[in-house]
């Protein structure tokens, strides 16, 4: 028999996520995909060969239990508390699991999303190609949902093990601005409006999930700002939209796939796992880089 | 014949996007332009281009930085901008039977002076062009419709309308294949749907393509 998982707990948005549909979004799909992929991947890494998709869940973690072992399993992305069967295991995580075995993932010190990869695939149907979850077009995963207490999760065959590639953990810098480059619509700003938003702060607020990020603007950066009657035009990851009301957003993997708020800058994509795990009260600085820098910066991150 | 009149801005948007736009606002023109050149640059398969996405009045190319830089792809679209328009395909024709039965229609011919009768009449008198996809799974936008066809958009946004609503406003007639928001006037209901996840594209009508709408029988 392969193995299968029962969730116990299940915090708010809980998905099935895998590399995700990219090349969609003529067909009005986002591309979705792990919030922070270089945590996806490394839990990926400890495990030494891992089926493609994984479970992201959020700050408030999860519970499941093991109704059919063994089942390899690693664990990567922020920092969580981890017990299995009542006792404390680090994080990240390395766990070979047998029948029975109850996992208990419960917050920790920093982070928004952790990741679980398994040593076999999830066994869920590949919709357009993919298994994750979009949560705006409902589907993938496992119905098109977040998972939900007693949700089964079954597993197929063993992934075949590559060498071990062992993950080194990102230096994370949580400090230093997010690298944008200037957006679409940078010019609409009056030039003050452009150097607040460079020399200011603005702040996660409380309102994130997998489609955007909203900020708060504590010094009114963009209070001023008027609602612009513009054409809509494709979103990309890490898009800062400024909506009518003055509000910024940072549109992240489950993004609407066009918009027609005013963008000011773009998130580069090396800095888009680290904004993802920011939480809400986290002071957000942005320095302007150029497209050639950012590719520099594809080699380090993957 | 070359693939636009209108020398379209060329921007980064991020650091693997690559927007080229033919106009601020909404016309046929600019439409025109767009959907001309995403189907070339689709037909021209630039080098490290992995998405070909037409918008109204732009086309997003995403590209991967490690097969080509910015400025070389800047380049590329430079060179296809100006050059000969290449064979982009057929344009298919669709037919997509409607039933007039939104709650809005009355209300939406009132305003036109026309009876119900008249302005389906006037609606289906000629064929659209898909403007664009893309806003939601399988989501259309046709027009353009004459000028005196033309209402603004409701005041109020319905919460959510059901696939298969047909929207009328700003000129045009839209197909929703998934439920969403909207604050277009609701028209009718279409049993056509352009989405469908099972199959690989989910999608079959493309931006250009043109529909001729039809009372449902």
């Amino acid at each position: 028999m392969t193995p299968v998982i029962r969730m116990e707990r299940v915090g708010p948005l809980v998905t099935l996520q895998d590399a995700g549909r990219p090349g969609m979004l003529a067909d009005g799909v986002s591309a979705s995909g792990p919030m922070d992929r270089g945590a996806f991947r490394r839990a990926g890494d400890w495990l030494g060969g891992a089926g493609s998709t994984g479970i992201e869940f959020t700050q408030a973690g999860l519970a499941f239990a093991v109704e059919q072992g063994p089942l390899a399993m690693a664990g990567d992305g922020g920092e969580f508390s981890v017990n299995i069967n009542g006792t404390k295991k680090r994080w990240p995580l390395r766990a070979v699991l047998k029948t029975g075995d109850r996992v208990d993932i419960t917050p920790g010190p920093s982070g928004n999303y952790g990741y679980l990869r398994f040593d076999r695939e999830v066994d869920v149907p590949l919709v357009m190609g993919s298994r994750a979850t979009n949560s705006i077009a409902r589907l993938g995963g496992l119905e098109g949902r977040p998972l939900a207490p007693n949700d089964l999760l079954h597993f197929g065959a063993q992934v075949p093990r590559i060498a071990s590639a062992h993950p080194s953990a990102d230096a994370p810098a949580q400090n230093d601005p997010l690298r944008v480059i200037w957006g679409l619509h940078a010019d609409r700003f009056p030039q003050a409006v452009r150097e607040s938003f460079i020399s200011g702060i603005l702040k996660v607020s409380a309102k994130l999930d997998r489609m955007g990020v909203r900020l708060e603007d504590p010094s009114g950066i963009f209070a001023a700002s008027r609602a612009l009657s513009l054409v809509s035009d494709a979103i990309v990851p890490g898009d800062i939209q400024i909506l009518g009301d003055g509000t910024p957003i940072i549109l992240m993997r489950d993004h609407q796939p066009t918009g027609g708020y005013p963008r000011i800058a773009t998130v580069i994509t090396a800095d888009l796992d680290r904004l993802a795990q920011m939480r809400p009260g986290s002071e957000l600085r942005f320095a302007p880089v150029t497209v050639a820098h950012a590719h520099t910066l594809f080699g380090a991150k993957g | 014949m070359s693939a636009t009149e209108i020398i379209p801005l060329i921007v980064p948007l991020g650091d693997r996007g690559l927007l080229v736009r033919f106009g601020d606002s909404l016309s046929q023109a600019a439409n025109d332009a767009a959907i001309s050149f995403a189907r070339t640059a689709q037909a021209a398969a630039l080098p490290g281009v992995t998405e070909v996405v037409p918008n109204l009045v732009s086309v997003l190319l995403n590209y991967a930085p490690e097969h080509i830089s910015f400025d070389r792809l800047a380049g590329e679209v430079r060179l296809l901008v100006s050059g000969p328009l290449a064979a982009a395909g057929e344009i298919a024709q669709h037919r997509v039977a409607i039933q007039f039965d939104g709650e809005d229609v009355g209300e939406v011919a009132a305003s036109l002076g026309l009876t119900a009768a008249a302005f389906i009449d006037a609606h289906n008198a000629a064929p659209l062009k898909v403007l664009a996809t893309g806003f939601a799974p399988g989501f259309l936008y046709c027009g353009f419709h004459p000028k005196p066809l033309h209402v603004p958009r409701r005041a109020e946004v319905r919460r959510q309308v059901p696939p298969g609503t047909v929207l009328f406003a700003a000129g045009q007639t839209a197909i929703t294949s998934t439920p969403i928001p909207t604050g277009w006037h609701v028209i009718g209901h279409t049993a056509f749907r352009n989405f469908a996840p099972d199959d690989l594209p989910p999608t079959t009508v493309r931006a250009g393509d043109a529909i001729q709408f039809e009372v449902a029988q």
